[in-house]
Formats: C-alpha cells, sequence, structure tokens
C-alpha cells in the first residue's frame, strides 16, 4: 500500500517538475537588464557586448534557446555559467554538501532544543519554565540571523579564539554557522511544539494514562509526543526544505561555500544557467521533503492511511 | 535535563567574552593570507572584467608594462621600444632569460600568440574592445616584437600596461585549448598557480626561478573572498587573514585600535559624480547644470557618505590619471545656485528624478545627501537606487537617446588603463552614448571629440597634454555632471606584513610582500 503510494507521488513529480522549470525559464528571461551587458562589464564597448552575446548563445531565438535549454537539461546537462563559465552541475555539486550538512546539523539541533523547550513549557504551562522557555523562543525568532552571527563570531573567534571565522573544512567550523542557522527554527519549533502539546494535555487519552497509573514522564514522552508531532514534522519539514535553499545571510556572514551564495552571485550576474539549475534541485527537494514529511505521518500515527 | 550540560559552555562563554583573551592565528610558515571582497570570475586575464580578479592574476602572470604606485607605466617584460613618426607601429625588445613556468622561454612567440588570441572575434574574449585595435603582431626575432595599429593610438603604452594585457603559455594555450586555460594558468610571474577553490580561496607557491633576482620573499600567498565586510574585519582579528581590502569606512577606527593592525589608506583614481542629461529639459540649459554643481557641498559630501574618505572632486578626471588637470574643486555657493534658476527661468525651482547606479548603503547615503542638497534651492527629486538589471536595462542598454529616461544619474568611473583617454571618452564622447559605452550625460561637444582625437593621434607628449586640458576645460564649463568627490582607497594589513599595497587603481600589488 505504501510502496504504491511512494511511486505514485513519485511519478507525480515529473509533470511538476516539468512546469517548474518551463516557469523559471520564462522567469528569468523576463528578469529586467540584458545578461550580456552585465556579464561584459564595465569596460566593453557595444562590439564586445555582442561577441559575449554570441558567446553565451543569447543571440538565438528565445524558442530556440528553450528548445536546446530543454533537450540538454533531460540529458543531465545544465550548460555553463554565464559568470564563471563552468559547468553548472560542478558549481553545483560543490557547493551542495557543505550546505546540506550545516541544514542536517542545524536541524538536529533545533529539533532537539526546540521540542525539549517546547514539551517543557507545555507542561509546566504559565510556569517560569514556560516564561523562559517562550522568552528564548520570541528572542531566537525575531533576532536577525546576521546579528547573531556576527555577535556568535565577534565572542566566540575574536574574543576567545575558540573557534575558526570563515571556512568549511573541520567540525569546528559547523559549530557558529549551525547554531546561528538554526536558532531561528528552534524558536519556531518550540512555539509550535508547545502549542500542539498544550492542546494534547488536555485530551481524553491522556486522563485514561494518567488515571491507568503511569508516571508523568511516560504520559508526555509516549501518549502525548506521538501525537503532537504530526503538526511539527509538517513544520519540520518545510524548515528544511528552506533551510536546504541555502541561508543567503548565514552563508555571507560566515563566508559558507554553500548554495545561498551561489544563488546571490547568480542573480547579481543574470547568471541564468546557474539560476535555472538551482530552482530546479529546490523544487525537486521540497518534492520529495513532503513525501518524506507524509510517510512519516504513518510511522508516527497508524492511523494515518494512504490512498 | 539531559540537554543542560550542553548548554553551559556557552553561557560560561559569554560571561567569558568580555576577558578577552589573546585571539590565534593559525597560518603556519610564510603562508600570507588576504581576504577580498569577492568571488573571482576566472583565471583567464582576457576574458576578466573586475579588478580583482586581474589583480589576483598579477602573481602568475605578467604583461610588457606595468604601473608603480602612482599609476606611472614601467617596463616589465618589454626592455625598450621605439614609435613610428606615424603613431602606427610599436617595436618592442623583450626582456631576454625569462621563462614561463612550465620551463618553455618567453618571447615574441608568446606576445604574438596572445594578441593574436584576444583580437580574434572568434574566440570571444570580453577584453576584445581593449585590443581592437591591434591589426597585427609579428615576431621580428626571438626577442623583438612588432606590433601595428589600425588607427594611430597614443594611449596604447598604457593598454600594454593594463592587467589584462599578460602573456600566457603559447604552449599552455595550445595544451588547454581558449576556454579551459583559465583553470590552469601558466605565465611568467613571481608565483605559480596551485589551486583555485571556487568555494572559497586561490592559492599561489613562489616561483623558484623567477627572473627578479630575491622575489618574492614569501613561500605561498592564499586570495580568499569573504563577502561580508564585517566577516571580513573579524578575520582580520583572529589573524586568519593578514591584510582584507576594501575595508568598511565605518570599521577604520575598530582596526586602528587593535593591537598588531594597520589601517592604511591612499589615493584613487575612482571618480564619483553625477551626470545630468543634456538632451532633456531643465538640463539642457547650462546655468541649470552650474545651479546643481554651486547646491552641492562636497566637502560635507565626502563627510556624510564616505566618512572622510574621499576628497571633493579637483576637475573632470581624478588627479592620479595622466594627463589630469586640477580645475576645481566647483565652490559651494547656494545663493549662486539660485540666482542661476532664476536666471534660467526656474525661479519656483524644479522636479527631477536622481538614479543611483548602485545600492550598496554608501550610494544610498549620498543620494540622500544629493536630495537634501538640491531641495535647498528648489530642486526636487525623487531618488532610486537601481539594482544591476534596472541599471542595464533603464540605462546602459537603452537603444535610442531619445527614449532615454535617465536624468540625475549617480555612478563612478575608474580609468583601468590610468590615461586619461579611458578616464574621458567612454564618458563624455558624443561616439560614447549609451548603447554603445557609459556617456549617461549625452553629452555632445564638436570641440571635446576633436580634442580626444587629436590626442591619441599625435605622439607628442606636450600636444598631448594640450589636447587633453583643452577637453577638461571645455567639459568642465559646459558641466555635463555635478562633480563630486575622488574616493581614498582603504584597507588594512598586520602588523607583521609589510610590502603589500593598493594602488589607485584598486588593484593590489604584493610582488614583495615580505612576512616577519
Amino acid at each position: 500500500m505504501m510502496l504504491k503510494y511512494v511511486v505514485k507521488r513519485l511519478l507525480g513529480l515529473v509533470p511538476t517538475l516539468l512546469i517548474v522549470a518551463v516557469l523559471v525559464f520564462l522567469f528569468v528571461h523576463l528578469l529586467p537588464g540584458d545578461p550580456a551587458r552585465l556579464a561584459a562589464g564595465p569596460d566593453a564597448d557595444a562590439q564586445t557586448v555582442e561577441l559575449v552575446r554570441q558567446d553565451l548563445g543569447l543571440d538565438r531565438p528565445m524558442t530556440e534557446q528553450f528548445v536546446s535549454y530543454f533537450s540538454r537539461a533531460l540529458h543531465g546537462d545544465f550548460g555553463r555559467s554565464i559568470r564563471t563559465k563552468r559547468p553548472v552541475m560542478d558549481e553545483i555539486a560543490e557547493r551542495f554538501m557543505p550546505t546540506l550538512l550545516l541544514t542536517v546539523w542545524s536541524m538536529a539541533w533545533s529539533v532537539v532544543f526546540g521540542l525539549a523547550i517546547g514539551i517543557l513549557s507545555a507542561v509546566f504551562r504559565n510556569r517560569w519554565p514556560d516564561r523562559v522557555g517562550m522568552a528564548l523562543a520570541v528572542s531566537g525568532i525575531s533576532l536577525p540571523s546576521f546579528a547573531l552571527g556576527m555577535f556568535l563570531i565577534e565572542v566566540f573567534s575574536v574574543e576567545l579564539g575558540w573557534l575558526p571565522t570563515v571556512g568549511a573544512g573541520s567540525w569546528k567550523h559547523y559549530v557558529l554557522p549551525s547554531f546561528t542557522l538554526g536558532a531561528g527554527v528552534a524558536a519556531v519549533l518550540a512555539r509550535f511544539a508547545r502549542a500542539s502539546f498544550a492542546d494534547i494535555l488536555h485530551e481524553d487519552y491522556i486522563r485514561t494514562a494518567r488515571a491507568k497509573g503511569l508516571g508523568e514522564v511516560a504520559v508526555v514522552l509516549k501518549h502525548g509526543l506521538r501525537n503532537a508531532l504530526v503538526p511539527v514534522i509538517t513544520m519540520m519539514g518545510l524548515q528544511f526544505g528552506f533551510l536546504l535553499g541555502g541561508s543567503i545571510v548565514v552563508e555571507k556572514v560566515f563566508n559558507w561555500p554553500g548554495m545561498g551564495r551561489l544563488l546571490v552571485d547568480a542573480m547579481d550576474m543574470h547568471d541564468y544557467p546557474v539560476i535555472q539549475a538551482e530552482v530546479l534541485l529546490f523544487s525537486l527537494e521540497f518534492i520529495l521533503i513532503n513525501l518524506a514529511v507524509d510517510v512519516l505521518y504513518g510511522a508516527i500515527n497508524p492511523v494515518i492511511r494512504y490512498e | 535535563m539531559k540537554f543542560a550540560p550542553r548548554l553551559r559552555p556557552a553561557m560560561l562563554a559569554l560571561v567569558l567574552a568580555s576577558s578577552g583573551l589573546p585571539a590565534p592565528g593559525w597560518a603556519a610558515g610564510k603562508e600570507v593570507v588576504m581576504a577580498v571582497a569577492s568571488t573571482f570570475t576566472t583565471m583567464d586575464p582576457y576574458d576578466a572584467n573586475d579588478t580583482l580578479s586581474l589583480s589576483v592574476h598579477k602573481a602568475f602572470y605578467e604583461g610588457l608594462y606595468g604601473f608603480d604606485k602612482d599609476m606611472k607605466v614601467v617596463p616589465v617584460l618589454a626592455e625598450s621600444h621605439v614609435v613610428s613618426p606615424d603613431g602606427l607601429t610599436y617595436t618592442f625588445k623583450l626582456r631576454k632569460g625569462v621563462k614561463f613556468h612550465d620551463g618553455t622561454d618567453f618571447g615574441a612567440d608568446a606576445v604574438k600568440a596572445n594578441l593574436d588570441r584576444v583580437t580574434n572575434p572568434d574566440n570571444r574574449l570580453k577584453r576584445f574592445n581593449l585590443f581592437s585595435n591591434v591589426a597585427r603582431t609579428e615576431s621580428v626575432d626571438a626577442h623583438t616584437v612588432r606590433i601595428t595599429l589600425k588607427k594611430p593610438f597614443s594611449a596604447f603604452l598604457n593598454v600594454l600596461a593594463h592587467p589584462s594585457a599578460v602573456f600566457i603559455s603559447p604552449a599552455a594555450l595550445k595544451q588547454y585549448g581558449n576556454t579551459e586555460s583559465a583553470f590552469h594558468p601558466v605565465g611568467t610571474g613571481p608565483f605559480t598557480f596551485v589551486e583555485w577553490k571556487q568555494t572559497d580561496h586561490v592559492k599561489v607557491a613562489r616561483n623558484e626561478r623567477y627572473w627578479r633576482p630575491g622575489l618574492p620573499h614569501v613561500d605561498t600567498i592564499v586570495f580568499r573572498p569573504v563577502v561580508d565586510n564585517n566577516t571580513r574585519s573579524a578575520v582580520l582579528k583572529t589573524g586568519e587573514a593578514h591584510f582584507a581590502f576594501p575595508v568598511p569606512y565605518e570599521q577604520a577606527a575598530v582596526l586602528q585600535a587593535t593591537p598588531g593592525l594597520d589601517v592604511l589608506s591612499g589615493p584613487s583614481i575612482i571618480a564619483r559624480y553625477m551626470t545630468m542629461n543634456v538632451l532633456k529639459k531643465p538640463f539642457d540649459d547650462v546655468r541649470v547644470r552650474h545651479a546643481v554643481n554651486y547646491a552641492i557641498n562636497k566637502e560635507a559630501l565626502a563627510k556624510v557618505a564616505f566618512a572622510g574618505f574621499a576628497v571633493p572632486s579637483e576637475g573632470v578626471v581624478p588627479p592620479g590619471v595622466e594627463y589630469a588637470v586640477k580645475l576645481g574643486p566647483w565652490p559651494y555657493d547656494p545663493k549662486k545656485a539660485r540666482e542661476l534658476l532664476k536666471e534660467a527661468g526656474y525661479e519656483k525651482g524644479f522636479e527631477s528624478e536622481l538614479w543611483s547606479a548602485y545600492t550598496h548603503t554608501t550610494a544610498q547615503k549620498v543620494i540622500q545627501f544629493l536630495q537634501q542638497q538640491l531641495a535647498q534651492v528648489g530642486i526636487k527629486v525623487r531618488v532610486q537606487a537601481l539594482e544591476a538589471g534596472q541599471r542595464v536595462e533603464r540605462v546602459e542598454s537603452v537603444q535610442r537617446p531619445q527614449e532615454a529616461g535617465v536624468q540625475l544619474y549617480y555612478v563612478g568611473w575608474s580609468s583601468s588603463t590610468g590615461e586619461a583617454d579611458w578616464a574621458l571618452r567612454p564618458l563624455l564622447a558624443s561616439e560614447s552614448w549609451p548603447p554603445r559605452l557609459f556617456n549617461t550625460a549625452y553629452y555632445k561637444k564638436e570641440q571635446v571629440d576633436a580634442a580626444i582625437r587629436r590626442a591619441l593621434a599625435t605622439t607628442d607628449r606636450s600636444e598631448k597634454a594640450a589636447a587633453y586640458r583643452d577637453a577638461q576645460e571645455q567639459i568642465w564649463k559646459d558641466a555635463p555632471w555635478a562633480f563630486l568627490v575622488t574616493e581614498k582607497i582603504l584597507y588594512a594589513r598586520s602588523k607583521r606584513l609589510s610590502g603589500v599595497d593598493v594602488l589607485p587603481d584598486g588593484a593590489f600589488d604584493f610582488v614583495e610582500a615580505e612576512l616577519k
């Protein structure tokens, strides 16, 4: 049943991606500004701009560009970057892992902290753990990540000298960026978990569990958590998708060699091939995460059925 | 409660933050780390249009000529040159005994191979227009090369001193081809190329067989783009980098106060100005254009927007560019501005639009300041900072002059050849109206066009200087621009590092880098 469901969903992915590809192709070609002029640079005269235009294949009619883009994309060739003239796949491949790892680490700790704070706040509702937890969560949501990032660099790199500022070579490099990136997510998850838990703790089955004589910890973690997790997992999936896109701000502050910075560089130069490939990749990631989230629902709560 | 111990070190750290423990430096041996502002685009100097990439190319590439610290042209791989009386043929004697990193000899063939490559439109290189005036290159003998131009072009030595005009080993060009040679640089420079990790850095190592004896002093240099301004300052403070350029104005004082760091500022050839579209009312009236110039307090602009790291423009072309003439600064006199406006029939002022070619904070401050100054004399302007794509669409690619929407336009320019031709012709000659080049004032004056042509055609220096003086005086009088400021260059380096400086064109010089 489940396998059939997954296969069906994966098949449904194909038309979605095609539509996204068409839309993004049209979108980038509608951006104001001539990419050949941008690529040719500030010293170039009109003749040089024309040479650059030919070099980039932008002198051909739009329909022809469209057809050639699609036929090549179907074979896994996304062309070469306008900015660097390297294959787009190489540009993306070497940035994918740093962003993925950073996302996984940020997600991991923010789930742990977010859920812990959320559960504690719900259990001790309107008492001091709740107040402290929610104060932290509100700060986490409202503190801009560039400010948090700069503060952490100032403290741990400049003053204490414990951790490096830029680069992605060792585990030490991951500490500050993943904390900065995860802070907002942890805060969102904490708020979500608290709200979801607060509702569930009033449910009849919780009262039943308590009446059976179960300890409070077992009640909360076994009976409460399972049911409270459904909306939290939806949220996690969404946040994961956003983080995978590479946080532009955090990647800039920590000079992270990831997808976010690549996208900014690409937008500045109207680097069509890179923008198209990145947006397609983000769409694919989102679809897959959504699928994973749907499958997880069933694993957590067997009442949910797939059709 | 399980997670509490993990929180504790973080808390502790916050408490310790104020105690100020010493920061470590982890660059080992004689490795210099230079933090720069943006990612490199290419390692092919003929296909690069950003000063930053070209600066890095100077590690492994050299040309016939180069610029010294004052932007004067000095010979590098050339020993001497002779120009024919008609200004069309240049014959160069080349330095002997210079070897490329791949062991092949540098000679006339290398000059020919490189110039033939860039002048061939089929190779579609971005520096095509710098060399499009070259008719042919011939090797006379192994160490003599003759270059013939299509038209006399007296700034040609400056073109050869441009950081793009450098020599790639012909063997490497042949091996890797037109596009791939960008990833395998082989030149004659003081350092050999080690690696270009696109996401992180470019690394170069000492060239043991460098032709200048005793150089370089350091083993390796790492050029690392650190895009965020604050982070770039932070890596200097932690010792992760020895040099940072540019330094944001607001960080100058903080860095200066940091032990072990020097903040240095020097002159630049970056001119900042506001063009006025002379095809449009009311800027077709020279009195209005003078009024705009009188209305702006350039001293205050330099203080407010540039934190003092700029000086009021002293002419059309910044001092430091060859053949620049000092004509100003234009005095600040709002009373005079109002009188001129009244004379021109704009007693009640008028409305206009001011666009900025950039969106960064300094530019935002500049246009707001200009808006406020112009309001003082009754000119109400709406300001808008254009993102790069908008700038290209609305200003640079406009096909017909009468369709140009540009009125007031804040922008800047640095003459990459260090010479008056490239400071005047692309911006003020009538042949340079968009979309061809960047004469966004749509200025056209036969006298100026003629002077620019005359200066290019002559081989006589004093005649050339006279022609450029003529052009600049006329432009100053016609005032198609509001002449604003000349920027200063601001950079910082570790006290352990010497021999690394930023030149007035924003390129850095590191051949004599030394690390204590």
